[in-house]
């Protein structure tokens, strides 16, 4: 299999996909390219990149320690402010926020921040480094709830101060969306796996198969003298239409495929002409599982143009060298099907009356998630119609002792990086609360 | 086509086709090397030094420091002499010259003692080869009185260029080593013993860096490692420094010489000739890219040399000797004011950060507008912030100030003014941009 950038199609009828569906499509940067990379960097005063992470990571900084050849040195700028710096360099939006904001953007084109910070992560993993050495956990003891990216941060940071943290995990699998929720072309398992392992070599605890309200209760929680809990479980159910026909067999929902293409990978099905609803960046990771998969057409439907989708612009363009197809300014009239399976798409222009019909025997809803209904596992907190919980100050709660962070938190921007951010945050603030004496 | 210059030029009565020469290394270790770099276009060949006993070599024997992603930024190198039989060396050097007679072709020797030096120059010229080289530079030969030990010896160079000289009827050009502090000094010996020219540098006793798990210095040879000697593109600095000392002084302004040292394009060349060398030998720059390189020297250097109108090579060599003159000579009754081309400054800080770190506290920073400033009353016209800043052409030289007539040589009160009354013309350079 290639390792290439500029993934293509193989020649002749069979249009498959030259890539493999577990087959990371960026490659590295060996050491020389990341120093080659790296002094193309104009060594900014003050440099404008650093202040547009949402996780405060500072790549002025680390970039610098990779020009100077400090390269564990910028292992430990890195990992000290986020602990998923591996996932983070692989999954963020740099377009829009780091690279965004690169001053060598008015010479070329920005530096390559996400790779650079790849290149980090990955040599701290292959020269054994530990950037991180936490202290013993002598502190009161905090719970959380999911293990998802939100958690994972605040975890660390907690472990880092010296709380001793125990995650609470639905599934059999750490990590959340991470492990359910991307596809490995841009996600490998491997990179996950490694980074939680980085959290629980902190000492953080995660119970798998443990769903809280069903395997334990809230107050079993507390009884067992956690004193303060994290709310981090994400969102866990996908958003459909009301499109006659939706209860036909194959459509399917994001949160559904990907995690059955992700867990149980030698017998998923694809299917054979898949069509995807959305313009984000879960959409696409929907396309490229399909295609990955061996799908025969993909079609991704949005019903705003290119330019107003919200999915990441390098993303798009390598779903688009995959042979996806794209259909803008369309929407989902009706789906059709025989003996109670999908057989048709049909869709109408959102901005003029055209009209599409496309064969399919899969439809993918990959138009927004929210959270499952939180009110029955903690009663009194404050939570709003779509299910996300009323955050106060600080991924602080109406309830003293409950905080939130990540997506699950209606405050928040639905990202990894930003839930990485808002674990750092809703730690600060246990360790607050805690530190008052639980008050 | 371009108009291009004759390139051709004289060294010590030989017409040369140019002056891009092989020095005598590695690069001209054989026939079949020689004969591929005169195809490429070279002019001539300093083929590699032989001794009559074949050195040991060692393993590895190089290293090639870094710069960022820049490999190469000099080149250790610890061989010794030609590892082939004396006599195959011999026969091929009597080839060569046979099937390229228009080429200049030149053998270098480095003899034990004063008879071995006589009797190498005579097995030598029995070559019919146009000239020898007397190599009394290399510093990594592992026997006593040979390499550059010699090239700082005004007895050694004197005892060695007349025992050649007994040997041979040709023209001797003696390699000068350039670790020293004065090369005129053994460069004169070497002329009044009876060599008609003299080419430098050769390598320069160094250490290129250093291993961290071996605690020696690089190449690791089974743990240990040696000085030795460095060339490439950071010697040229020095290389250039020695030509211009020797082309401008007194004793041996007519000699010639051949220039050599970290020379890999038509400007490096151009450079040497400059400041007074006839023609120019490299090594490292080969080792790295091939003989190839030989064709952007000449293709390189005949069309800058037709656009300025030298009509011969001869009337550019030693052109700048002129223009180097001692420290004490500078005017220095104004300064350049540095200008910013704000359409093109990306905001980035850098020449901020170089004025109030290294320089002199005269660029002012708005951190809002990421727009640097220029204190015209505190820049002293340094240009610290045009060689840092990152974008082409965005800070180049703009206003131009002289001392007030009356304020002369008063030190730090000097006042500055466009229109002073010693105002002046003056030249202003443009650095190294293409």
């Amino acid at each position: 299999m290639s390792n290439s950038n500029n993934v293509g199609i193989k020649e002749g009828i069979s249009l498959k996909p030259s890539q493999g569906y577990l087959e990371e499509t960026v490659p590295p940067f060996t050491p020389f390219l990341a120093i080659e990379e790296a002094s193309r960097c104009l060594l900014c005063y003050n440099p404008l990149c650093s202040e547009g992470c949402p996780a405060d990571t500072n790549p002025g900084d680390f970039i610098r320690a990779i020009r100077f050849r400090n390269l564990k040195g910028a292992a430990e700028i890195i990992r000290s402010n986020n602990i998923l710096g591996g996932v983070c360099a692989r999954i963020c939006p740099y377009e829009k926020t780091c690279e965004a904001a690169c001053a060598r953007s008015g010479i070329d084109k920005p530096i390559q921040i996400g790779r650079l910070q790849r290149f980090i992560t990955d040599y701290e993993k292959t020269t054994n480094f530990q950037a991180l050495d936490p202290p013993k956990a002598t502190k009161e003891k905090v719970a959380m709830i999911g293990s998802g990216p939100a958690s994972l941060s605040a975890a660390a940071t907690l472990a880092m101060k010296g709380y001793p943290v125990t995650i609470f995990e639905e599934k059999e699998k750490a990590g959340g969306v991470l492990s359910y929720g991307i596809v490995p072309a841009r996600l490998p398992q491997y990179v996950v796996d490694e980074e939680i392992e980085y959290v629980t070599n902190l000492g953080v605890e995660i119970k798998l198969n443990t769903r809280v309200g069903r395997d334990i209760s809230l107050d079993e929680i507390r009884k067992q003298g956690y004193k303060a809990i994290l709310i981090g479980a994400g969102m866990q159910i996908s958003k459909t239409l009301d499109v006659p026909g939706k209860k036909l067999k194959g459509v399917t929902t994001a949160v559904e495929y990907l995690a059955k293409a992700r867990s149980k990978d030698a017998n998923f099905n694809a299917g054979k002409h898949v069509v995807v609803i959305g313009g984000g960046d879960v959409a696409l990771d929907c396309a490229t599982t399909a295609r990955l998969k061996d799908a025969e057409s993909v079609t991704v439907l949005y019903r705003r143009t290119r330019e107003e989708a919200p999915a990441n612009r390098q993303e798009l363009e390598y779903t688009e060298s995959l042979g996806i197809n794209f259909a803008f300014t369309l929407s989902p009239a009706v789906f059709e099907g025989e003996n109670g399976k999908l057989t048709v798409v049909r869709a109408n222009g959102t901005r003029s009356k055209s009209a599409m019909e496309l064969e399919a025997d899969t439809v993918v809803f990959a138009i927004g998630q929210q959270p499952e209904d939180f009110s029955k596992v903690i009663e009194g907190i404050g939570f709003d119609k779509n299910n996300f919980i009323t955050s106060l100050e600080n991924g602080t709660t109406n309830i003293p002792d409950i905080f939130v962070a990540g997506d699950i938190d209606q405050d928040s921007i639905k990202t990894v990086v930003n839930s990485v951010q808002g674990g750092k945050i809703a730690a600060q603030s246990i360790e607050e609360y805690l530190t008052k004496g639980g008050k | 086509m371009a108009k291009h210059a004759d390139l051709s030029i004289d060294f010590l009565g030989f017409k040369c086709e140019n002056p891009f020469f092989l020095s005598s290394s590695p690069v001209g270790s054989s026939y079949e090397m020689c004969a591929k770099f005169l195809d490429a276009g070279g002019g001539g060949v300093f083929y590699k030094t032989l001794t009559t006993t074949i050195p040991e070599e060692c393993s590895p024997r190089f290293d090639a420091p870094r710069k960022e992603a820049t490999p190469f930024i000099s080149f250790k190198n610890m061989e010794q002499t030609s590892d082939k039989p004396y006599q195959d060396n011999l026969d091929m050097m009597k080839k060569l010259k046979e099937d390229y007679p228009n080429k200049l072709i030149i053998g270098s020797i480095m003899g034990m003692d004063e008879d071995n030096w006589e009797q190498m120059a005579r097995d030598y010229t029995a070559l019919g080869l146009d000239m020898l080289e007397l190599n009394f530079s290399c510093p990594q030969m592992t026997y006593e009185g040979m390499g550059s030990d010699v090239g700082a010896s005004v007895e050694l160079i004197d005892k060695y260029v007349k025992a050649a000289r007994r040997g041979s009827h040709l023209p001797l050009i003696a390699k000068m080593t350039p670790n020293i502090e004065k090369m005129e000094i053994p460069a004169r010996a070497a002329i009044k013993a009876g060599a008609q020219a003299i080419s430098t540098i050769n390598t320069i006793k160094a250490i290129t860096g250093m291993d961290f798990d071996n605690f020696t210095c690089l190449p690791v040879v089974n743990g240990k490692s040696s000085i030795s000697g460095i060339s490439g593109k950071a010697t040229k600095p020095i290389a250039l420094r020695f030509i211009t000392n020797m082309a401008q002084d007194p004793e041996l302004q007519d000699i010639p010489l051949s220039g050599i040292g970290g020379i890999e394009t038509w400007e490096d060349a151009a450079e040497f000739l400059m400041v007074g060398a006839s023609n120019v030998q490299f090594t490292t720059s080969v080792m790295q890219y091939g003989y190839r390189i030989v064709e952007d020297m000449i293709s390189g250097l005949s069309i800058y040399l037709a656009e300025k109108g030298f009509d011969k090579l001869e009337d550019f060599v030693g052109i700048a000797l002129k223009n180097i003159i001692p420290a004490d000579d500078i005017v220095r009754d104004f300064k350049i004011q540095p200008k910013i081309d704000y359409d093109k400054c990306v905001g980035c800080g850098r020449c901020y950060i170089s004025c109030m770190d290294g320089a002199h506290q005269a660029i002012e920073w708005d951190e809002e507008e990421r727009k640097p400033t220029i204190l015209e009353d505190k820049c002293v016209g340094c240009q610290l912030c045009l060689l840092v800043c990152p974008v082409y052409d965005c800070i180049t030289p703009g206003k131009i100030l002289f001392k007030e007539e009356d304020q002369f040589g008063k030190g730090s009160n000097t006042e500055w003014k466009e229109d002073a009354v010693n105002k002046h013309d003056v030249i202003v350079g443009k650095y190294d941009r293409p």
